[in-house]
């Protein structure tokens, strides 16, 4: 069930996407995306429960640590990227003087 | 209009193949390489925390490849920020709000706290939660605390990002030590069969490499946009 509500939250970032009327809308549709993808991995990690991945190998369970490392990895890429699709966008208005995708399309 | 009426069909036929997609989604798990990681990962790294023995260790190409974005990132968006116009106000984002006495007198005080906490943060990311992404991020923040201190602050990014490549190429060189010592490239470069306190010297070292480089990227992409002010 929680892998289906996480790709709600996909799914909600793909409709914020195609009808976002301005970039920031749309650059923020593609974070939320994010957010749900990384909630997917996670939860594919956790599927049996479990303690936080710091042991010295004894024997109790833990959650899977490579989607947490894997996920470091994608927040970190995400921050960046968004920083740099706002930071052309804040271009984009500088030169045709809207952020609307209506008037830069035309 | 007609737009977001063809839509809500389209997601929904997404939203079938992943339910198709995912239906014995907990059958195809396998725990294999959680158990290995479990029972050879501190004897092999030397790190307590499994999540950094990945990334500094098992998969350090991973990292240097992400570090590697974050600096192409910082270095478009100086390009794209630079400008030839003259600043009207590059303080535009603090003025509007008109920062109250007890917000700068409380930043005082906060910001050692903030600084330490994320030096600790980026030293015991190999023995607790934490580590060089997650610490470099907290001195970010500290140094932005510093900018609401001081307004009248000028800070040099040209020096910001000469520091960060020095430190990219300082963490490709340390990672490639290994090569030498162990005939391995991008790996720890202390011997399989030493003591786990010598292997965690590597964790250590890198941790500090990627937490400097990622306060530093992050507190030059914000004053990149502060510089926005025109």
């Amino acid at each position: 069930m929680e892998p289906l509500l996480t790709v709600i939250v996909i799914l909600i970032g793909m409709y914020g996407i195609i009808s976002s009327d301005t970039i920031i809308k749309s650059v923020f549709s593609g974070t939320i995306i994010e957010s749900g993808v990384i909630l997917l991995f996670l939860n594919l990690g956790a599927l049996q429960g479990g303690m936080i991945p710091i042991t010295d190998g004894v024997n109790i369970i833990i959650v899977d640590p490579i989607p947490q490392a894997l996920m470091i990895t994608t927040i970190v890429i995400g921050s960046t990227v968004t920083s740099l699709a706002l930071i052309l966008s804040i271009k984009v208005f500088h030169n045709n003087g809207s952020i609307a995708w209506k008037d830069i399309t035309k | 209009m007609i737009r977001r009426i063809v839509t809500i069909p389209l997601l929904i036929a997404v939203f079938m193949v992943f339910v198709f997609a995912l239906q014995d989604y907990e059958t195809i798990y396998q725990d294999s390489a959680r158990l290995f990681y479990q029972t050879f990962g501190y004897t092999l790294t030397g790190s307590l925390n499994l999540v950094t023995a990945i990334y500094l260790d098992f998969r350090l190409l991973d990292t240097l490849f992400e570090a590697g974005v974050l600096l192409i990132a910082v270095t478009g968006v100086s390009y794209i920020a630079q400008h030839e116009q003259v600043e009207h106000n590059p303080l535009f984002m603090l003025d509007k709000f008109k920062i109250p006495e007890l917000f700068v007198s409380l930043a005082r005080v906060i910001y050692p706290i903030v600084l330490l906490f994320g030096i600790y943060v980026v030293f015991n990311g190999h023995l607790a939660p934490g580590g060089g992404f997650q610490g470099g991020s907290i001195l970010a923040t500290s140094l932005l605390i510093l900018y609401y201190i001081d307004l009248k602050k000028k800070t040099n990014l040209q020096r910001i990002f000469t520091i960060e490549k020095w430190l990219y190429l300082a963490l490709l060189s340390v990672s490639m030590i290994s090569f030498f010592t162990r005939g391995v490239w991008f790996t720890n470069f202390v011997s399989l069969e030493s003591d786990v306190i010598v292997k965690s010297i590597f964790l250590i070292t890198l941790n500090l490499l990627i937490g400097a480089k990622v306060a530093l990227g992050l507190t030059a992409i914000f004053i990149a946009f502060l510089k926005e002010g025109r």
